[in-house]
């Protein structure tokens, strides 16, 4: 993502949470969820793609931003997770928007 | 100064804009149509960046196929309708004192948005775009440098609609 335009730090406080650990150890292979993975790209902007974590999925500006970071800084990071269907409706979602999405099924 | 391009107002926006501004926001849909077009190359560059795959995993090439033929007549359908948003709020736009002056709603805020988000990816793929890309430092002898200024711009007013929307 291209030059940072962060906005300012939340002042809302949330539970801390984890970021696209599915729980490998319980479930079993047909209750895995898809996980919608956005990379990283040099194009979009980094406000720009908070904006659109925000829109999609509700998320607050913090877990937004959150992601956002993940995906800058790691090359990419699950953004939602659920069914096929679900992940391919999301992933359209997300193209529509310009994010660079894709969807997989951990193994 | 110039003022700011975009003012909260209600729920919409307020823009303002010069008449080479107005001008090169008219110039997007023109390069943005080729690529939606039905006669497109499915191996463009732009048009892989635009729609990519949903699905990495080779094995699920079938599914793949059925998810596009679902979802990108929808999404070209989407992008379309942005582009054509775009000029008309600018067709209602006036002058005064020099400046192009327009009210834009909330719906029609998004369709900016979506409309030079797609330019930027667009020319930002044609043009190779890194993220340590300064587009305001490239040479002016450059062979691109024009589109690389016009990459630089898109990305200001860009980056200036989503902090406003972003509040």
């Amino acid at each position: 993502m291209s030059r940072p335009r962060l906005a300012t730090a939340p002042v809302e406080v949330e539970p801390v949470e984890t970021v696209g650990e599915p729980e490998q150890e319980e479930a079993v292979d047909t209750d895995r969820p898809w996980l919608v993975i956005v990379w990283n790209d040099p194009v979009n902007l980094m406000s720009y793609v908070v904006f659109v974590l925000q829109k999609l999925f509700g998320y607050s500006r913090k877990k937004a931003t959150r992601l956002m970071l993940q995906v800058h800084h790691e090359g990419k990071a699950v953004v939602s997770d659920g069914t096929r269907e679900k992940a391919e409706a999301d992933v359209a979602r997300l193209h529509a928007h310009g994010l660079w999405a894709t969807m997989e099924h951990p193994s | 100064m110039s003022p700011r391009r975009f003012k909260s107002q209600g729920e919409g926006l307020l823009v303002t804009l010069t008449a080479p501004e107005v001008d090169l926001l008219r110039s997007i849909p023109d390069e943005l149509r080729p690529v939606l077009g039905a006669g497109r190359d499915p191996d463009d560059p732009v048009r892989e960046r635009l729609f990519p795959r949903a699905y990495l995993d080779p094995t699920e090439d079938l599914a793949e196929q059925e998810w596009q033929d679902l979802v990108h007549p929808e999404l070209i359908r989407e992008r379309l309708a942005a582009l054509e948003r775009l000029v008309a709020t600018l067709d209602r736009a006036t002058e005064r004192k020099g400046r192009f002056e327009v009210e834009i709603d909330a719906d029609e805020a998004q369709a900016w948005l979506g409309a030079l988000n797609d330019a930027r990816l667009a020319l930002g793929t044609r043009l190779g775009v890194t993220e340590d890309l300064d587009a305001t430092a490239v040479d002016a002898d450059h062979p691109d440098a024009a589109a690389f200024a016009v990459y630089g711009w898109l990305t200001w007013v860009q980056g200036d609609l989503v902090e406003t929307l972003l509040g």
